[in-house]
């Protein structure tokens, strides 16, 4: 039994995993490199949901100006930098994402200072379904994830876009030669890498604390879901985040509370040693 | 020669040591190490513990050294499995993760709360600034030995291989060299200088903290050596000047500026770093002192 | 035989790149193969040097079979590939770039650097005549010491033949020798690849250029969508209708 009630710990953990993971994804899959600023991206969601949650005392409002500025954020970074390092090697592109990184955290850390801020929502008890204890909060944190994994499905798989970013994704080559503009893709993407880390990042302040490290703290769960959901999955990128997480939770009681983290970096190495491709991953080159 | 220039030796004397092993691993043979700092935290904990233990200084900085350079081993075998940026992501979990281990196992670390009164070097014979004088010395004499060995290398045939495996690893292999032995043992190496770092680095704060090894250190060090130039010995000294130029002249600018607190002057910090690894990877990616080439 | 290539098959995900490939290459002899764009020629080499497993079919060179040894391990063996696109080692001078391929260097042990410097100076000695010599033959002395990235095309294709040779290779792949070389240079390596033939270096040459392959090649291999066409001399491989369909897609 205690293992389901940690289970169900781990739920809301695992979607921020997942969110992350998700824009991660997108990002690797379409632009072809691991951006290393989704995490610093999910920080600056939770500081702007933070800020005007506290102006506005409305969530909604909270959410709705962290999705904005953090996709805006996300398509300067990409007008600024990446664009201008179009083809050249991975490597560059992954350096320059942590310098964006830094200046993001260091921007958030002389706006806001060093010290956690928490959001202000009422504490709630929990209620009792079969047998295990859920928080109202967690629940409704869930249903927030769920819209936005909803809507970003929707667009990938429903609209023209989305079967353009997902071509390209496949097929960079073929995608150009059919006529898909990389201008329309790469901007799409962006905007929606960033509004996916603003969820994720306003839910892990919600249910953590906000800081200017938390976002970057969460980069090597965000990796190893990334890269176990198979690199350019989406599906894969959300399942494996909501598997990490709970596996991370569920795990506490035989590893201890510091090194459930550690499990990210062993399923990382384990991975990219035994099965590259992951989950639902395509064979893409990791050697 | 006063105390505060000869501590501002000694700590661009450690960097320089980190930024040696880095341009051996990354400037030389294009290995994407993102995981420097947990060698130099190997390094630093190691000594630090041994000679708590009783163990003589010229044996415990040694034995850093060796243990980095050990720990390194695995590394060095992944890095033959994955491609450059994997293997970056990788590095970078490593060090955060001997982080981990460093804050978890109070027993043998004490965890958070770090090691103090780590015996610093020349303690019983004397102290004061003749101390500091006889660290700042040894040091220069271990920097000064690390710098003739890697020019040394790059002048070597086994130079050669390593900065072809750089440059196309694929047609080394269809030359009938396997790239395999050289990079674990270039990973070694650098990793080891960053230990003998670490352990300098222990015996001249005589304090160390899990905090110290975070992956900032990593970045500084690759800030020093992509702006000095990548691939040259040179390069590494001189941007490691650079980087000590820009960390003590932060603080100046500190002590000048009113208004600016500590952890306002650390963001800042980060910022700056940010900014110019973003500014010279899209303008001047062969750093300041040029091109690869050896001279 | 010098290099028996036998019924090789090779997929990737849906795309036969390759189906039921056999060819053979004498000790010494020079062979072409020719084929359209996509026709799975530079898949084969890449096969034969070992830097792709095939799905079926075996390799053996000399009488030794190479399933399952590393490129690494056949070019020790005397199978040498160059690349389509030139791969020289950017930043190294065209010398250097050379003196990295000679083998069995005591100076590439860090062991064998610091502990036996003169042994090492002495090999670095005999190598710089033998690299000198292969520059001079390669007509590459203007370049000799400027960063190899700096070279044209034809060049850098050069180099990579000099670098071949420094492995006393007795079989080299040859892929696409003159591809984006300016006419001049294609003379000079063509040359150059005729005198390596006479003194016993074997060459299968992979060249899309028909008109130069079969000026220098006796025989030819003619591929198309992975599958060894017909082979046999210049004259008769080109009156061979196939052959024609196969490059201008039916026009005769």
């Amino acid at each position: 039994m205690i293992y389901a009630q940690l289970a169900v710990n781990g739920l809301v953990q695992g979607l921020v995993v997942g969110l992350g993971a998700l824009a991660l994804t997108l990002v690797f899959g379409i632009a072809r490199f691991p951006n290393a600023a989704t995490g610093d991206t999910m920080t600056f969601g939770a500081y702007a949901a933070l800020t005007v949650h506290k102006a506005s005392g409305s969530l909604v409002l909270g959410s709705i100006a962290a999705v904005g500025g953090a996709a805006v954020l996300a398509l300067v970074a990409y007008l600024a930098v990446f664009k201008r390092l179009a083809g050249r090697s991975v490597v560059s592109l992954l350096v320059a994402s942590i310098g964006i990184g830094f200046m993001i955290r260091a921007g958030l850390g002389i706006a806001f200072g060093h010290q956690q801020q928490v959001f202000n929502v009422p504490l709630s008890r929990p209620i009792r379904i079969a047998g295990l204890a859920i928080n109202p909060l967690d629940l409704q944190l869930a249903v927030v994830a769920a819209v936005a994994l909803a809507a970003v499905f929707a667009i990938l798989y429903l609209t023209p876009i989305g079967r353009q970013m997902r071509a390209v994704a496949d097929n960079r080559d073929l995608a150009r030669v059919s006529g898909i503009r990389p201008e329309r893709v790469m901007t799409a993407m962006w905007l929606i890498a960033g509004g996916v880390c603003a969820i994720g990042g306003m839910m892990l302040g919600i249910k953590t604390v906000v800081a200017p490290e938390v976002g970057w703290d969460m980069l090597l769960p965000i990796f190893a879901a990334t890269i176990l959901g198979g690199i350019g999955s989406p599906v894969g990128a959300v399942v494996a985040g909501l598997v990490l997480g709970v596996a991370q939770e569920v795990s506490t009681p035989f590893v201890g509370f510091t090194y459930k983290i550690a499990l990210s970096f062993v399923v990382l190495l384990a991975v990219l040693l035994v099965r590259p491709r992951g989950l639902f991953g395509r064979i893409e080159g990791v050697r | 020669m006063d105390a505060y220039l000869a501590a501002i030796t000694i700590i661009a004397l450690i960097y320089m040591l980190l930024s040696l092993g880095l341009t051996l691993q990354y400037g030389l043979t294009g290995l994407i190490n993102f995981g420097h700092v947990g060698f130099f935290a190997i390094g630093a904990y190691t000594s630090a513990l041994l000679s708590l233990q009783g163990v003589p200084l010229a044996l415990s900085i040694p034995a850093a050294a060796v243990t980095a350079g050990l720990a390194a081993w695995p590394i060095g075998l992944i890095s033959l499995r994955l491609r450059d940026d994997y293997f970056a992501i990788v590095t970078l979990g490593f060090s955060e993760t001997v982080r981990l281990v460093i804050t978890s196992e109070k027993w043998l670390t004490n965890g958070v709360q770090g090691i103090p009164g780590i015996p610093r070097l020349f303690e019983s014979i004397s102290v004061g600034i003749g101390a500091q004088l006889a660290v700042m010395g040894v040091l220069l004499v271990v920097t000064l030995a690390a710098i003739y060995a890697m020019r040394r290398i790059v002048a070597s045939p086994f130079g050669r291989v390593i900065e072809a495996i750089r440059d196309n690893e694929e047609a080394l292999q269809a030359l009938g060299k396997d790239p395999a032995r050289f990079k674990i043992q270039v990973l070694i190496l650098g990793s080891a200088l960053a230990g003998i770092a670490g352990a300098f680095y222990a015996h001249y704060i005589t304090y160390i903290v899990p905090d110290q090894f975070i992956p900032l250190v990593t970045f500084y060090v690759w800030m020093a050596i992509i702006i000095g130039g990548v691939g040259r010995v040179s390069g590494a000294v001189v941007g490691t000047g650079l980087l000590m130029l820009f960390l003590e002249g932060s603080r100046f600018l500190r002590d000048i500026v009113p208004g600016v607190s500590e952890v306002e002057m650390a963001s800042l910090r980060i910022g700056v770093v940010g900014l110019l690894l973003v500014l010279f990877t899209i303008y001047r990616p062969q750093g300041l002192m040029g091109d690869f080439t050896k001279r | 035989m010098s290099l028996q290539v036998s019924n090789i098959s090779k997929a990737f995900g849906g795309f036969q790149a390759l189906s039921g490939v056999s060819l053979e290459v004498p000790t010494g002899a020079l062979v072409g193969l020719i084929g359209p764009n996509g026709a799975g020629k530079s898949t084969l080499f890449s096969v034969i040097s070992g830097f792709m497993p095939p799905d079926e079919g075996s390799i053996s060179f000399d009488g030794r079979s190479l399933d399952g040894l590393s490129p690494a391990e056949r070019a020790r063996s005397g199978l040498v590939r160059t690349f389509q696109v030139p791969r020289e080692f950017a930043h190294l001078t065209v010398r250097e770039n050379m003196m990295a391929a000679a083998p069995d260097q005591t100076g590439e042990s860090l062991v064998g650097l610091f502990f036996r410097p003169g042994k090492v100076r002495e090999e670095e000695q005999r190598l710089a005549e033998e690299v000198a010599e292969v520059i001079r033959f390669l007509r590459l002395e203007r370049v000799a010491d400027q960063p190899a990235g700096k070279l044209s095309g034809g060049q850098k294709k050069l180099v990579e033949l000099g670098r071949a040779l420094l492995v006393k290779p007795r079989l080299i792949l040859l892929d696409e020798p003159f591809a984006g070389v300016n006419p001049v240079l294609i003379g000079e390596i063509m040359e150059r690849i005729r005198e390596l033939n006479g003194r016993g270096i074997g060459f299968l040459v992979i060249e899309h250029d028909l008109e130069a392959l079969t000026r220098l090649a006796p025989h030819l291999y003619v591929m198309d969508q992975g599958r060894i066409l017909t082979q046999g001399a210049p004259d008769a491989v080109l009156a061979d209708a196939r052959v024609r369909e196969a490059y201008l897609g039916g026009a005769v």
